[in-house]
């Protein structure tokens, strides 16, 4: 019985080894490759909006920016979403370039906007829904791809239809807030904010609840946004977003605009104060110190140049 | 014998690692059969002299009548029967062949095709996140396709989208803007009273547009039984194109032509199953369910429910004429407006339901008696007495100084689980229950 089984065993240790070998001795060419359909991405004959993409965003800054639809690029795909009209996409994208690059590249250079930028846009012309009533705005993988929804319903100065009071505030608060958060994610996941910025407000964060806060309670407890009580590094990039997009004055407005008495988390109103100045301090220093920025005059330069789109 | 069996097993063994030759069944690779099916579809596509007259059945339902015209860059121009104003003027965007788990067509920008399946429900009057649950990615089969015909079926939503190739007549007609000529089919809308008729040959048919699911439906007399025909229809430069024909002893009808619409008599005109006629208005159904009425009332006993109206009654044709929608109790919000009967052997109730945030509930309303069912078919409701106390003047009093209006109502079943109540002394009013 033993032996049986030992020789048994031998001649599949044989066998393998055999086979083994004859299919390693042939070398196996990878035959003729086709022209697999698709690969490297969709084509299309080029038209005005792609040569305008080509040259505005892809040869001077590595940007490419997709707008034509492809389901895949967005990541949760029993979504209803609708691609962008043409005819919005070079009026959207000129405002990021107007609002977001040129302010940046004017200020730090283009090598470092060229090494930090987001080198991925996609487009959808509709918001994405969510089930429990919120509209999602938009989303950032891994600091290289941004998805900005609801291109169709962007307007500014010049285009039909543009009411100042609905649409400047929609494309301040929606479109130029998501790439400057977007982009804060970037910077400080390249180098991290000093640590004394956690412990301004360190006890009042409170994570997933923040969706049950408005702005204004939020400020009482001392941060710029209900979004910015969520997390440490959220709170950092809502400071930065909501300094440059609203400007010395408006971020000032907003700070003033704190009531008298105290939260209810026992946050008195010269402590919020305190917390939100003790926090821009500490972003103008982060700009100065790790990437040579004068954060006052890239605000400058972003809202002057946000006062030429409304 | 063992070992010989073995070495046997052995040797297959070589063999079988051996074999390294690719025997496939087709000629070439999938890669290039497929790459070959693309370049066919997008040729068929381009080369269409005049373009395509094409249909779409979008996952939510209705029916919707396009034109396309694809070139070889990748460009569309298209018109669509969504609205006046992608009747009359085309709109160019762009589409493309991919390869996706199925060949596929995609139109990948915005166009008048995504607005149906736009998730913004002011776009499309449809349901926010979801719009007509249309589609603008469809799948390719290639047993669906011939010369002239193209049909495909929608990634996401399973809608249909029929091609068919137009002739150059065709063609032209979209260009002359003949497709908003046929949209005035829209302005029977217009008419005040709820019942409208129209006269084709020898048969008069009672016609009931719902221009939101795009149904129209027909009702006549066979004799003295009463038919009925439903269809969806899509709008063409040619007039109403009826999804399904009617046929009708000698008449067919597919649909209507020739139509003509005068704003300042009201007056819609059209052709239709060999003759011409115009829409009149009625002041009752061709032919009255009788028992209808009963039976609207006994339902809700029947199965311990109520009827439920979110607008209220629609009077000489302004939607929720009375505001009811405006009403409200203290801080709560008006959720929807009740007939509920048989809440006691003496009275049922008819009252504005409101919402606090948590729970709905009844503030004050109107008691009216059992309605009394006539011969020929009507409800007519009288006061019993009332709940709460309802306010002097506004949208619960108007609402029910209708209701018990001596007339009475026509009840008309409009599915399973809707009725129309129509006033039937001028049927200019109406309130839906659902």
């Amino acid at each position: 019985m033993k032996t049986i089984f030992k020789h048994f065993a031998y001649y599949i240790v044989a066998a393998i080894l055999c086979s083994t070998t004859l299919t390693s001795c042939k070398e196996d060419s990878i035959g003729e490759v086709d022209d697999i359909p698709g690969i490297g991405g969709p084509t299309w004959v080029e038209g005005p909006v792609d040569r305008w993409i080509h040259d505005s965003l892809v040869v001077p800054y590595n940007i490419s920016a997709q707008y034509k639809w492809n389901q895949f690029e967005f990541g949760n795909i029993t979504k209803n979403l609708v691609p962008p009209d043409e005819a919005q996409v070079i009026p959207l994208l000129s405002t990021i370039r107007k609002a977001w690059t040129n302010p940046y590249v004017e200020e730090a250079g283009k090598v470092f906007y060229n090494k930090y930028s987001p080198k991925s846009f996609i487009l959808s012309g509709s918001n994405e829904y969510n089930s429990e009533g919120s509209i999602t705005l938009g989303t950032a993988e891994g600091g290289r791809k941004v998805i900005l929804y609801g291109v169709n319903l962007f307007k500014i100065k010049g285009m039909a239809g543009y009411e100042p009071g609905r649409d400047s505030s929609f494309v301040k608060d929606w479109f130029l807030h998501t790439i400057h958060h977007e982009f804060g994610h970037i910077l400080h996941q390249t180098v991290l904010y000093p640590v004394e910025y956690k412990n301004i407000s360190k006890s009042y964060y409170q994570g997933g609840n923040w969706i049950n806060w408005s702005d204004s309670d939020a400020r009482r407890d001392g941060f710029i946004t209900a979004y910015s009580s969520s997390a440490f590094d959220e709170d950092f990039v809502e400071m930065i977003a909501m300094m440059l997009t609203e400007g010395k004055v408006g971020f000032d407005k907003l700070v003033n605009s704190i009531p008298e008495g105290t939260s209810s988390h026992g946050v008195t109103k010269a402590q919020a104060q305190a917390a939100l100045r003790q926090k821009e301090a500490i972003i103008v220093a982060y700009y100065k110190n790790t990437w040579k920025i004068d954060f006052y005059s890239l605000q400058k330069r972003v809202r002057t140049s946000m006062n030429k789109l409304f | 014998m063992k070992r010989s069996l073995l070495y046997l097993l052995f040797l297959t063994t070589v063999f079988f690692s051996c074999e390294n030759k690719d025997d496939t069944v087709f000629e070439e690779s999938a890669d290039v059969r497929l790459n070959a099916a693309l370049a066919s579809y997008e040729k068929q596509l381009v080369e269409a002299p005049y373009g395509w007259n094409a249909v779409i059945y979008p996952g939510g339902g209705g029916s919707y009548g396009f034109y396309f015209k694809f070139d070889d860059k990748n460009r569309v121009t298209m018109f669509s029967d969504f609205s006046d104003a992608s009747a009359a003027k085309s709109k160019e965007s762009s589409y493309r062949l991919a390869a996706l788990q199925t060949p596929a067509l995609i139109f990948d920008t915005y166009s008048y095709l995504h607005v149906l399946a736009d998730p913004d429900e002011e776009v499309n009057d449809g349901v926010r996140g979801e719009g007509l649950k249309s589609d603008f990615e469809f799948s390719i089969y290639g047993d669906s396709l011939t010369a002239d015909r193209m049909a495909f079926v929608g990634r996401k939503n399973q809608s249909r989208l029929v091609l068919t190739k137009a002739t150059q007549a065709q063609a032209t007609a979209y260009t002359n803007g003949d497709l908003a000529k046929a949209l005035l089919f829209n302005n029977i809308a217009k008419y005040i009273p709820y019942f409208k008729r129209v006269t084709l040959g020898a048969n008069t048919y009672e016609i009931t547009v719902n221009q939101n699911a795009r149904t129209v439906k027909l009702i006549w007399l066979n004799g003295s039984t009463p038919k009925t025909f439903t269809t969806s229809y899509y709008l063409t430069p040619a007039g109403v194109t009826f999804v399904s024909p009617l046929v009708n002893g000698s008449q067919t009808i597919t649909g209507f032509g020739n139509i003509t619409w005068n704003a300042n008599t009201t007056q819609l005109g059209f052709s239709g199953g060999g003759a011409t006629g115009v829409v009149v208005s009625a002041i009752k159904p061709i032919s009255v369910d009788l028992a209808a009425s009963k039976r609207w009332w006994q339902t809700p006993i029947e199965s311990g429910g109520d009827w439920r109206s979110a607008t209220g009654f629609h009077v000489n044709g302004v939607d929720d004429a009375f505001k009811v929608a405006d009403l409200k109790s203290d801080e709560s919000i008006f959720a929807f407006y009740v007939y509920q009967p048989g809440v006691s052997a003496r009275n049922d109730l008819f009252a504005p339901i409101f919402y606090d945030g948590k729970s709905i509930f009844l503030d004050y309303g109107h008691a009216p008696a059992p309605p009394t069912f006539t011969a020929d078919g009507r409800a007519i409701f009288s006061p019993a007495g009332t709940y709460g106390t309802i306010p002097a003047a506004g949208a619960a009093a108007e609402s029910a100084k209708l209701l018990y209006d001596p007339s009475g109502f026509y009840l008309i079943q409009t599915s399973d689980e809707t009725y129309d109540m129509v006033s039937a002394k001028d049927a200019k009013s109406w309130i839906t229950w659902e």
